[in-house]
């Protein structure tokens, strides 16, 4: 850049010299090999080109924004080229040019004698000395002649050696301005590995992101080596089957309470792990107290809709004899499905139930809701037809997120509508289907299998408040309008809803969610006075679709 | 492997901090047929590199969609993480889930704050070929790892977010290039290249 400088300076100092003193022209044989005027242009061009780069840097740095390295880095190649040209130029000429700083500031002062001195410096004068007489002590002994000549020769060698090395560096670097791709030689993978390369990248994003090539088939997914140590603990006191998606049937480390379950399983129209939590779920809400609770309930779930049955005529209509019915296939489901966990679930309801004072008609509504539920799913069943599409996948999402939702209240009271909610999206499960189909010839028995979830009133509110709370969490789905009339207003109409739903097992599950958020005014009125009629009354033809 | 560890010399190099060991035993656990008409995903997380197993649980949502969502070279979308006790993996047996797929992802991660808090994960994805048996995993593509790059932000944040993390990932450009999830990018022609000269001067200089 110095001897750029330098000879611009001096290109400049000659031409603004003509005024002062004759013109000054160029050696003529420097002339022919050097267009002064041309090196000038260049010179300028360049000169503007580098004060544009910086300038953008500026800019750059005061916006702080991150540079294009692509843009930057191929304005220097610009740059660059431009001035290997220029120096190409003047190389041919340099000797009859001497450079001679024009300015001389507090700048450039300290570095100008370094840059102009032809000496070396002092510890390149020693390297250089040092240097030579390695040279010259193998040769001390011959003559000069010779010594000489085999310098030459070494001289010659090497500047065989540079000229063959620079050829090649400029034969490069005019490759790569010419492509402006960087260079080209670069190591190529060829088409074959290169396909593979693909192919095995593509296998591991579907693998991280799908999951494909990793699931293991049924058999295989029996652990027969030794767990891990951080599942160790997670799978020893293990209450329940895992799960797989095809169900293998195989369970691992069978723990007592699953003995009990293993007779659900037996449940053959069930799949295996269908089958052991269905049974755990029916079993469980029944109690004893369950009996009890039915006592005062009427029985007519199964009327359909158009009856208008208001709380008021539900308790002035039952039907002891459906009641006995149920409290019967209860208790038998009670024998047959107890697991400890269901019998501390038991114990818990009878707790609880001293404690509340719901009105019996609400239970008895909640009887007519689950057998409409009943009745709606298995219309709805037989079709196969869900009514809603999306708002049911929100739906269930909603309920499962419900559930989880309950499984985290701190009250005792939600901890049993907790599990009623996970029991009765076990209902909902098709393989439960059969359960259901069988039990749709005895109503009364579905409806207790049902309402046997509900049992006691205070699981009823218990239910419901686990309901509400998750529905306040959850965003309000539009849903139809039938379910949400149905569970409005009536906290007793609420569980039955909400078994509907389950027994749909596409259920307006918003319902639930929206009739939670009208519950928090119901529920008071429903602890300290009758049931709303009139939601009722209109949810009920609604609900029969 | 070379370019593995040039990988790590210069992610060292651009974010600061030392590199942390990863080891997570994923569990992808979908939801039954029971639980709704969409299939849900919920993926049961296992760091084993911690003295003690912590657990995490994360649902990825929905990915942005949308002609802007296109033009954003990043990858947005909803992610629900929380940490869970050892419990929820049984928790989710009971809730109906199944499990669907597991993984084991072992190699380093650097997190570090540019713009965002950014995490870098260079992980060799391995399966197993019993069930849970993470310590006979073999990697699902040998020779080949996965190299994420995540940050979290908000719904306001979101596109400084996006210009911090694709600007992150174009310093790795000479190595790899990063793409969304759902395309696939193939080998950058540079990377020997640009592996050899980060390996160059003997494994990394000290910070």
């Amino acid at each position: 850049m110095a001897a750029v400088d330098g000879a611009a300076t001096g290109v400049q100092d000659q031409q603004q010299q003509p005024p002062a003193r004759a013109v000054e022209r160029l050696n003529t044989a420097v002339q022919q090999q050097l267009n002064l005027e041309s090196v000038r242009t260049r010179a300028n061009s360049l000169y503007k080109a580098i004060s544009r780069i910086l300038e953008e840097f500026d800019a750059i740095s005061r916006a702080n924004a991150v540079p294009k390295w692509q843009d930057v880095v191929s304005q220097f190649s610009m740059v660059n080229l431009e001035l290997f040209n220029i120096v190409e130029d003047i190389k041919n000429v340099s000797k009859s040019f001497v450079v001679h700083p024009r300015n001389v500031n507090a700048e450039n002062a300290t570095i100008l004698p370094v840059m102009l001195s032809s000496k070396l410096l002092p510890e390149m004068e020693i390297d250089d000395n040092t240097k030579r007489e390695q040279l010259l002590q193998s040769m001390q002994n011959m003559p000069v002649s010779a010594q000489i000549e085999k310098l030459k020769a070494r001289i010659d060698m090497i500047g065989a050696a540079c000229e063959s090395a620079e050829k090649m560096i400029a034969d490069t670097r005019k490759a790569y301005f010419g492509t402006r791709q960087g260079p080209t030689i670069l190591p190529t993978i060829d088409k074959v590995q290169a396909a593979k390369i693909q192919e095995q990248e593509n296998l591991l994003r579907s693998a991280v992101n799908h999951g494909e090539g990793l699931r293991i088939s049924g058999d295989q997914r029996q652990i027969t080596s030794t767990l891990p140590v951080h599942l160790v603990d997670v799978f020893a006191a293990n209450d329940g089957p895992q799960n797989y998606s095809d169900a293998s049937g195989m369970y691992l480390k069978n723990t007592p309470p699953l003995s009990s379950t293993s007779n659900n399983s037996q449940g053959n129209v069930l799949q295996a792990s269908g089958a052991q939590l269905l049974g755990r779920s029916a079993a469980s809400p029944s109690g004893a107290t369950v009996n009890t609770s039915f006592d005062n309930t009427t029985a007519s779930p199964l009327q359909y809709a158009n009856s208008p049955r208001s709380s008021a005529n539900m308790m002035n209509t039952p039907s002891p004899q459906q009641q006995s019915l149920q409290q019967l296939q209860q208790q038998q489901l009670q024998r047959q499905k107890m697991t400890p966990q269901h019998q501390q679930l038991l114990a818990q309801q009878q707790f609880r139930q001293s404690s509340m004072n719901m009105g019996q008609s609400q239970l008895a509504q909640l009887h007519d809701m689950q057998g409409q539920g009943q009745q709606k799913f298995q219309q709805m069943h037989g079709q196969q037809h869900m009514q809603f599409s999306q708002p049911l996948a929100a739906q269930q999402l909603q309920a499962r997120q419900l559930a989880s939702g309950a499984m985290h209240m701190n009250q005792n009271q939600m901890t049993q509508g907790n599990q009623l909610s996970r029991q009765l999206n076990q209902f909902s499960s098709p393989a439960n289907n059969a359960m259901f189909n069988s039990a749709q010839t005895t109503p009364s028995q579905t409806i207790s299998n049902v309402s046997a979830m509900m049992s006691s009133q205070p699981l009823f509110t218990r239910t419901q408040f686990g309901m509400s709370g998750g529905n306040r969490n959850l965003p309000s789905q539009n849903l139809s309008d039938q379910m949400f009339n149905m569970g409005a207003a009536n906290s007793g109409g609420m569980m039955p809803i909400h078994q509907q739903q389950q027994h749909n097992s596409q259920g307006a599950f918003g319902n639930m969610q929206q009739s939670g958020q009208n519950l928090q005014p119901n529920m008071v009125q429903m602890q300290n006075t009758a049931q709303n009629h009139p939601n009722f009354q209109q949810s009920r033809p609604q609900n029969q679709q | 492997m070379q370019h593995v560890e040039a990988l790590e010399i210069l992610l060292q190099g651009l974010c600061g901090v030392h590199r942390e060991r990863l080891r997570i035993h994923e569990l992808c656990l979908k939801s039954g047929p029971n639980l709704g008409v969409a299939a849900s995903e919920v993926r049961l997380l296992c760091d084993l590199e911690q003295p003690e197993p912590t657990w995490t649980v994360r649902h990825i949502g929905g990915a942005m969609r949308g002609a802007g969502a296109e033009q954003i070279p990043v990858l947005v979308r909803t992610l629900n993480e929380s940490k869970v006790s050892k419990n929820a993996l049984r928790f989710f047996y009971s809730l109906g889930y199944k499990l669907d797929h597991e993984l084991l992802r072992v190699g380093f991660a650097f997190h570090f704050q540019k713009g965002a808090q950014i995490t870098v994960t260079v992980s060799s994805v391995n399966k197993m070929l019993k069930l849970h048996a993470t310590d006979e995993a073999v990697p699902v593509t040998p020779g080949i790892q996965l190299v994420e790059v995540t940050a979290p932000a908000s719904s306001e944040n979101y596109t400084e977010v996006v210009v911090a993390v694709s600007s992150f990932c174009e310093y790795l450009a000479p190595l790899l290039h990063l793409s969304k999830p759902g395309v696939s990018t193939g080998v950058v022609p540079t990377a020997a290249a640009a592996a050899a000269s980060l390996m160059s001067d003997g494994g990394g200089t000290t910070l």
